[in-house]
């Protein structure tokens, strides 16, 4: 166990009112650093990710009584912080933020740049609440320009942000990759515009505010593709899984269920170390390879080769041999090699949480932890993502000193909760039927032994 | 001029080669920080990477290595000899921090890892930026951005389930990779002003792809299940679709209610139940892939960018192309390009700010530098019988 009272923001109250991925992954890491953070967030609108999308998946896949509790992305973006669940859209609620804000050091939102403008909660206005304080503000395209009010999320900000272009199956169309792209960036950016908010506030007294803008963060991903039209006016085209100007580099099929092996060779010596591997040494003097730039021409004709050798070896099978002939080469790991696999298991990324038997959970669950480690300063999830409105009483009974008569007439109001007004009906599709329309490649009903978690 | 910044008191030296560290060094000197960056004698890797200025290949014209090493100084070492070892031994007793992006046990074989270093500079951060990490039985292994795609459980679920999983074109991960090493230095700086200590930070570039997972791994350890690649029928409502003149992909959520997403595409049958419940549209998906490919093949991306943001509030993006970037009115209303004056290409508009702050904020103070460009500056009158002894 981390003596939490170590930890680097240890005593530091953040004010998180934040939605879906971006900036509630980033108040989490903060969590994770030791910071108090108070997730503000609506019972009559609830965050995306406590359910009623077909993206969250609750434990076990089971509804239960309260599954805006018990979804597995809330509960990992959300972990080690406190919740209070006030509506936000009625001006008793906007005072009881105000409160929350004049006590806290640090005050994030993810709202389209209207909402706290209007509310008056602006960076201006919020600062005269608390002097010194360091806002930090997550949209779609940012505060200022002519897209200032657009809404804007991963989804769609992948292919406004020049991405889809330039991915895709080669010689195909626009492709999105992975889920949520640039949220994780955003995610960075908020905990990085923090950390220096930090910095300068310790080193010279004052607050500032940031804002990102995940259009920005997103176009800044292609800074040599945009450099290249700027100084050569090159498009640059969709070539798949090949490497821009590097040859061979793909992905190939290995023995097994849907099983894949990347691969590259970055020089001669790497395209020779390949060609003995896969028992075809004569290659390497080729004449048909014999440069980068005639391994380019010729690929088809390798990946044939490459594909033929990798077709009879398991992925990891051909990743070892591959590697250990110093050929850069990596098997495509699915969501159980994340969990399984020896190195992640060495490294530790993922955490196991405990979870009280209250939320009917499991008792453990592993989640993602940081991809960085630090040498001293030892770092761990600090809990679950909270129940709605769980610490209402403890924030502001505790930390506000809100008497039990107003904590009764807010509650009596429908100005705080435990319960979501308007809840979207639960996403109730077995698992079964999950991976029957596609939306799952496979399930493994024994996971939990798999893993070593505690039911 | 730019007011007191976060980092103007920190000195950085970046080892890295590449991207991923370049950035992170990079990023540092964007909030202020004085950063050296030592080069062996034939240059970073990054110098020898497309794409160049004008398609000339020369080591001083690649608009990558331009790009990530903005705001730096530029010297060069020979590491490999004893007498290079040695002085970069001196250089890091003056610094806050070292970026480095060696394979593990590069630095230690000469004398130069994390704990003899600290030993002559207490309170030094060494940030370390590799493939698979400074432990575990991959720390050994190559890498390149698809290894890193593939090993950190993107590719798994990207593409069509009827092909082989994709990545992202360009090199996304090492750019993430970049932006977590800053991100993870400012946190061991914070921490060395609370406590005096410095300390080793280990970035392992396949576990920040598999950070991005927060879908997909819950999806694991809450219930078991196995995300995989899409269906190629049925699936497009969320995924990039044609157009009149180009691609869009739109997705509910934001400020629009599903009836209203129906109203933006002029088709009222969008509203019945079969497409309205979200366990129903995944039954239903070839159908509403039908109605909304027709109800978009006359309309243009411009059009219906703007009329599902300004009207709408609905979430709809378009594909937008390297030059729809580069010419942007948006960017550049907020300032995000600056213009750099390099001493062998001349004037170029580069992106730069990654975010905006109302103080403290990035500033381009330089631009990259050429090969040794600063080494009579740095070694002094030592410089010119350290160049004759191939050390610089």
């Amino acid at each position: 166990m981390t003596d939490d009272t170590k930890l680097p923001l240890a005593g530091l109250r953040i004010v998180d009112i934040s939605n879906v991925i971006s900036l509630p992954y980033a108040c989490g890491l903060l969590a994770d650093l030791g910071a108090e953070v108070i997730k503000v967030e609506g019972h009559s609108r609830l965050d995306t990710t406590r359910g009623g999308a077909i993206t969250t998946v609750l434990a076990d896949n089971r509804v239960g009584d309260d599954p805006w509790n018990r979804t597995g992305g809330f509960n990992l973006l959300n972990r080690g912080k406190k919740s209070v669940a006030l509506d936000l859209s009625r001006p008793e609620g906007r005072v009881v933020l105000t409160d929350l804000i004049k006590v806290s050091d640090v005050l994030m939102e993810n709202f389209t740049p209207r909402v706290m403008r209007n509310w008056g909660l602006d960076y201006p206005n919020a600062a005269k609440l608390r002097p010194g304080l360091i806002m930090v503000s997550c949209s779609g395209f940012g505060h200022t320009g002519p897209y200032s009010q657009y809404p804007g999320q991963a989804t769609t900000l992948e292919a406004t942000h020049g991405l889809a272009y330039v991915t895709g199956y080669r010689d195909g169309e626009p492709s999105k990759a992975g889920q949520s792209f640039v949220d994780f960036l955003a995610t960075w950016a908020l905990v990085s515009g923090t950390m220096l908010g930090l910095r300068y506030k310790h080193r010279f007294g004052k607050g500032l505010w940031v804002d990102v803008g995940m259009y920005q963060l997103g176009t800044t991903m292609l800074s040599e593709r945009v450099l290249d039209w700027e100084a050569n006016q090159r498009l640059g085209e969709r070539i798949g899984n090949r490497h821009p100007f590097l040859a061979p580099q793909g992905c190939y099929r290995c023995a097994g269920d849907d099983a894949w092996c990347t691969l590259l060779a970055r020089d001669d010596a790497e395209w020779a170390a390949l060609c003995r591997t896969i028992g075809r040494p004569e290659l390497a003097s080729d004449e048909r390879f014999a440069t980068n730039d005639l391994r380019r021409t010729n690929h088809d004709a390798i990946d044939a080769i490459i594909g033929a050798w990798m077709a009879d070896r398991t992925k990891f099978g051909a990743m070892e041999r591959l590697q250990a002939a110093g050929v850069p080469a990596g098997a495509v790991f699915d969501a159980s090699d994340i969990h399984l696999n020896p190195h992640m298991r060495a490294r530790g990324l993922l955490e196991t949480v405990a979870y009280p038997p209250d939320r009917a959970m499991g008792k453990q669950r592993m989640v993602i932890g940081r991809p960085w480690k630090l040498s001293k300063l030892p770092l761990a999830v600090r809990g679950p993502g909270p129940r709605l409105g769980e610490h209402n009483q403890e924030v502001l009974g505790g930390v506000l000193g809100y008497s039990p008569e107003r904590m009764a007439e807010l509650a009596g109001a429908g100005i705080i909760g435990t319960q979501p007004s308007n809840a979207r009906k639960p996403v109730s599709m077995s698992m079964e039927e999950r991976v029957k329309s596609g939306r799952l490649a496979s399930w493994d009903p024994d996971y939990k032994e798999r893993l070593g978690i505690e039911d | 001029m730019p007011g007191p910044m976060a980092l103007d008191d920190i000195r950085v030296l970046d080892l890295s080669q590449g991207i991923a560290g370049p950035l992170a060094a990079r990023l540092l000197g964007d909030f202020g920080a004085d950063v050296i960056k030592v080069e062996p004698p034939d240059g970073d890797s990054g110098r020898r990477m497309p794409p160049f200025f004008q398609d000339d290949p020369d080591p001083e014209k690649s608009l990558f290595y331009l790009m990530l090493n903005l705001n730096k100084r530029g010297i060069t070492l020979h590491l490999d000899t004893e007498e290079g070892a040695a002085i970069l031994g001196r250089l890091v007793r003056d610094v806050d921090v070292i970026v480095e992006s060696f394979p593990p046990g590069y630095l230690a074989a000469r004398g130069l890892d994390y704990a003899s270093l600290e030993a002559e500079n207490p309170g030094l951060i060494m940030t370390s930026i590799t493939p698979f990490g400074q432990t575990g039985p991959y720390s050994q292994y190559e890498s390149d951005e698809i290894i890193a795609y593939a090993t950190g459980g993107m590719m798994a679920i990207s593409g069509t389930v009827d092909r082989e999983p994709l990545k992202h074109g360009g090199f996304p991960g090492q750019y993430e990779s970049g932006m977590n090493g800053f991100l993870a230095t400012l946190v061991a700086l914070f921490t060395r002003d609370l406590t005096g200590a410095g300390q080793q930070v280990d970035l392992s570039i396949q576990e920040v792809i598999a950070s991005t997972l927060v879908i997909n791994q819950p999806f694991y350890s809450f219930a078991g299940g196995v995300q995989g690649r899409r269906h190629p029928e049925g699936s497009n409502f969320g995924q990039v679709m044609p157009c009149k003149d180009g691609y869009f992909v739109a997705q509910p959520g934001g400020g629009v209610t599903w009836d209203g997403i129906a109203d933006f595409f002029g088709r009222p049958e969008i509203k019945e139940h079969r497409f309205a419940d979200p366990v129903e549209r995944v039954r239903n998906g070839p159908a509403l892939d039908e109605i909304i490919l027709d109800a978009t093949k006359d309309r243009t991306m411009a059009e219906m960018f703007k009329t599902a943001s300004e009207q709408y509030r609905m979430l709809l993006g378009i594909v937008q192309t390297p030059q729809d970037i580069a010419n942007c009115e948006h960017l550049a209303a907020r300032g995000y390009f600056e213009e750099v004056d390099h001493p062998t290409i001349g004037k170029i508009k580069l992106p730069f700010h990654l975010w905006n702050m109302s103080a403290s904020g990035s500033t381009c103070r330089r631009p990259a530098p050429l090969l040794g460009q600063h080494n009579a500056e740095i070694y002094g009158g030592d410089a010119a019988a350290l160049r004759a002894r191939g050390v610089i």
